[in-house]
């Protein structure tokens, strides 16, 4: 059941997404969209070199433990703070100083401002929003979003199921695995994605905390990776 | 500064008024006083005492920080703070690993808040023992460090989910454990630890820790952080352990099955940041 952000349980649908928010989200998430995502793994490419992720089975467990326990959950908490002060560069400059502090390795700090700051450019179509320098992946999604009056709900799920995509074409291609088992696992993530969406909503930044250790080991041991075809 | 980190108001409302818990607050100011560090102002109250024993490293000063309340439990609240004036040396240790008891089922948590504020040229090296969790346990802990650009820290912050020689299982509980480092006046680092509910399973998972009982992290920061990298991966080689370092921070993670193998790991990767520096006495016994 819905709840609104009292925490109050309510009958309507918490989004009703309008034709053009939708196809924001569409434009903005799509794997065509120049963010450079395909060049970061996440750390995933370490766990698949050391035995972590050898098949669908593995890739589903280990997507849902970051959606609910690392960066799927404080990029969404993120995300909102970040939507809810579009229109404030002072309270988006300190959301994106937040995001960048709670980057636990060096690539992952890479990561989340690569892609922010390509997305950041690659939205100029959109008119984002003054945003920091060098922001954060979701500092920048969610001012564009929030500056659009878009769903805020619908974002993060949408933003989640993005994040989810891009690191199972990565595993399609590192373990590797079929297409079909790809996208086996993309259906399988929805009640993940749906979580992570409905657990953030009264999250405030001091909520912010991870605990997919393991996976923050799988980005620092990345960067000594031998052969490596990611960034990160 | 508790404000900040309550859960909820419904979980302070719902505490028992009349629970005696235990409190305790520690403020302690240390200055430099030609070559060495020297008490400066101390306040003790409550279950908190400071000593501040010998035989320290040249130029150092040694702290150690007794809570007399036996361990800890909900509802209790520790304040710590310590104040490096310009220039002082000080290296903050525990005198026993600390034990975080079960909560009582409306109990709020344990509140377990420390603050280390340097000023220009203060370094600080803050090195409590273990945290000890059992079954039940609820814990929402703190630590925040402010420093000067030119600041230098050390910090080490290690959690034990039930003792694994006493068979014994934390399947339940709640944490937070928040490491805070602002650096001239800029947020630097917010790592913090989550775990709720059965944690014994939450651990079991391949991307948490694989069965691993126990974690620790050490945060180093210091302007040749990035230049020790590469030494404190090869302590850590062929642990379960990473390192990274990145903007004059390095910070390193440890899994282990039990506390022993833990606290190898975190004495091996301290060893490389500290130098010839021998650890707190504290630590040795």
């Amino acid at each position: 059941m819905p709840r609104n952000r009292a925490g109050i349980t309510t009958m309507t649908m918490p989004s009703g997404l309008d034709h053009a928010s939708l196809l924001c989200l569409l434009a903005w998430l799509s794997p065509g969209f120049p963010t450079g995502a395909f060049a970061c793994s996440h750390g995933l490419e370490w766990a698949v070199e050391s035995g972590d992720i050898a098949n669908e089975t593995d890739l589903q467990t280990w997507l849902e433990d970051i959606l609910a326990h690392g960066a799927g959950r404080t990029d969404a908490i993120l995300l909102r703070h970040a939507h809810r002060a579009a229109h404030d560069p002072a309270a988006l400059a300190a959301l994106a100083e937040l995001a960048r502090a709670a980057a636990p390795a060096r690539e992952r700090r890479n990561e989340t401002t690569d892609l922010g700051t390509a997305f950041a450019a690659a939205a100029a179509p959109w008119s984002p929003p003054p945003l920091p320098p060098a922001p954060p992946y979701p500092i920048a999604l969610g001012a564009l979003s929030g500056a659009h009056g878009i769903d805020e709900d619908a974002t993060v799920a949408a933003a989640a199921q993005a994040f989810a995509a891009n690191l199972i074409s990565a595993a399609v291609r590192l373990v590797p695995l079929g297409q079909s088992a790809g996208l086996r696992v993309l259906a399988a993530l929805e009640p993940a994605i749906r979580h992570v969406t409905d657990t953030t909503r009264a999250a405030t930044p001091d909520d912010i905390g991870a605990s997919a250790f393991r996976s923050d080991l799988a980005a620092m041991r990345h960067e000594t990776q031998y052969t490596r075809l990611f960034r990160t | 500064m508790f404000d900040a980190v309550s859960l909820s108001d419904a979980e302070r409302s719902d505490a028992a008024p009349t629970l005696q818990r235990a409190r305790g607050a520690l403020d302690v100011v240390l200055r430099r006083r030609g070559a060495d560090t020297v008490l400066a102002g101390l306040r003790q109250e409550g279950c908190l005492k400071a000593r501040f024993p010998r035989g320290g490293a040249p130029g150092w000063r040694d702290v150690v920080v007794l809570n007399s309340s036996g361990g800890i439990a909900g509802g209790d609240r520790l304040t710590l703070h310590f104040r490096l004036q310009a220039g002082a040396q000080v290296c903050l240790a525990a005198q026993a690993a600390e034990r975080f008891y079960r909560a009582l089922p409306d109990s709020p948590p344990a509140h377990v808040a420390t603050r280390i504020a340097l000023d220009p040229g203060a370094a600080a090296e803050w090195l409590p023992q273990e945290a000890i969790l059992f079954d039940g346990a609820c814990l929402d802990r703190r630590l925040d460090v402010e420093m000067a650009d030119d600041g230098w820290f050390l910090g080490v912050e290690s959690l034990v989910f039930g003792r694994a020689a006493m068979g014994e299982t934390v399947r339940h509980g709640s944490l937070r454990d928040m490491i805070r480092i602002r650096r001239g006046g800029r947020l630097l680092l917010h790592d913090a630890v989550r775990l709720a509910g059965d944690i014994a399973q939450a651990l079991a998972r391949p991307a948490i820790a694989a069965g691993a009982r126990s974690v620790a992290t050490i945060v180093y920061v210091a302007p040749d952080a990035e230049a020790r990298l590469t030494d404190v991966r090869a302590a850590l080689d062929g642990a379960e352990a990473g390192a990274s370092a990145w903007d004059g921070m390095l910070l390193a993670r440890m899994l282990a099955p039990e506390s022993a193998t833990l606290r190898r790991m975190v004495t091996a990767a301290l060893a490389v940041l500290r130098g010839a520096r021998s650890l707190p006495r504290v630590w040795r016994c």
